[in-house]
């Protein structure tokens, strides 16, 4: 999807990436704690409204949105804070990145 | 064990000062210029390339207890050494990891440079 939208940088929402890969989401047992992982630590920045970690089906482990988690804050101000604590952490011994995501997009599910 | 339910990870964050490949990479984590679904995937590859480089040169490439999947059974060559032990192991994965995501960006990114310690292995393996 495009996101090249000029309001991105004042978005409440957040895209994670380089934090999980295809294989560990296909155990949905591992994907679910590493949900509830991410859900907790995020919620240190402000209220969160809604979160999705597209999963792989058994169909494809590819696609758009796997091994990324987008999360919607209340505010902007709570998705700012976020982002400048989280970028750089480590998750599972991985560098996170981290990005604003259109709304409009993770409404719909588009990735 | 029958029926125990398997034994939860550890909190899988960690600190950023206890990010040491993070530091020596010195690449920006925190995107907040606009970039297409497409440059974000060229730049997270690029990143995670430089980050396994980062870990493979300074040694860090063993997860933290609690973190390490359960060991295999040993393997020894014919003097009796162990070969597949855990660092062997982990640094193994990180490589093919490394490989992968070498050849990805060739693909996707024009004029990449792979890091110059990285060597591409000769044959396909098993």
């Amino acid at each position: 999807a495009g996101t090249t939208s000029k309001d991105m940088d004042v978005g409440r929402v957040l895209c994670l990436m380089n934090m999980i890969t295809p294989e560990e989401l296909m155990d949905a047992e591992e994907a679910d704690e590493i949900l509830q992982d991410v859900k907790e630590e995020c919620l240190k920045y402000g209220p969160v409204l809604d979160v999705k970690m597209p999963r792989p089906n058994s169909g494809s482990r590819q696609g758009n949105g796997i091994g990324k988690i987008y999360i919607k804050y209340e505010s902007s101000e709570s998705a700012q804070k976020a982002l400048a604590a989280l970028a750089g952490r480590k998750f599972a011994d991985r560098t996170v990145v981290a990005t604003f995501y259109g709304e409009e997009y993770f409404d719909v599910g588009a990735w | 064990p029958d029926g125990t339910k398997k034994r939860r990870k550890k909190n899988r964050w960690g600190d950023s000062s206890d990010n040491k490949a993070a530091g020596l990479m010195n690449l920006p984590t925190a995107i907040t210029a606009p970039m297409t679904a497409e440059q974000l995937d060229a730049y997270v590859t690029h990143l995670r390339v430089e980050e396994i480089s980062q870990k493979l040169r300074i040694n860090d490439v063993v997860p933290a207890d609690g973190d390490r999947s359960p060991s295999p059974a040993p393997q020894y060559d014919n003097f009796g050494k162990r070969v597949n032990t855990r660092e062997y192991r982990y640094r193994k994965k990180l490589e093919d990891e490394r490989h992968k995501l070498i050849e990805k960006a060739m693909k996707i990114i024009p004029s990449y440079h792979p890091p110059s310690d990285y060597r591409r292995p000769t044959k396909t393996q098993e």
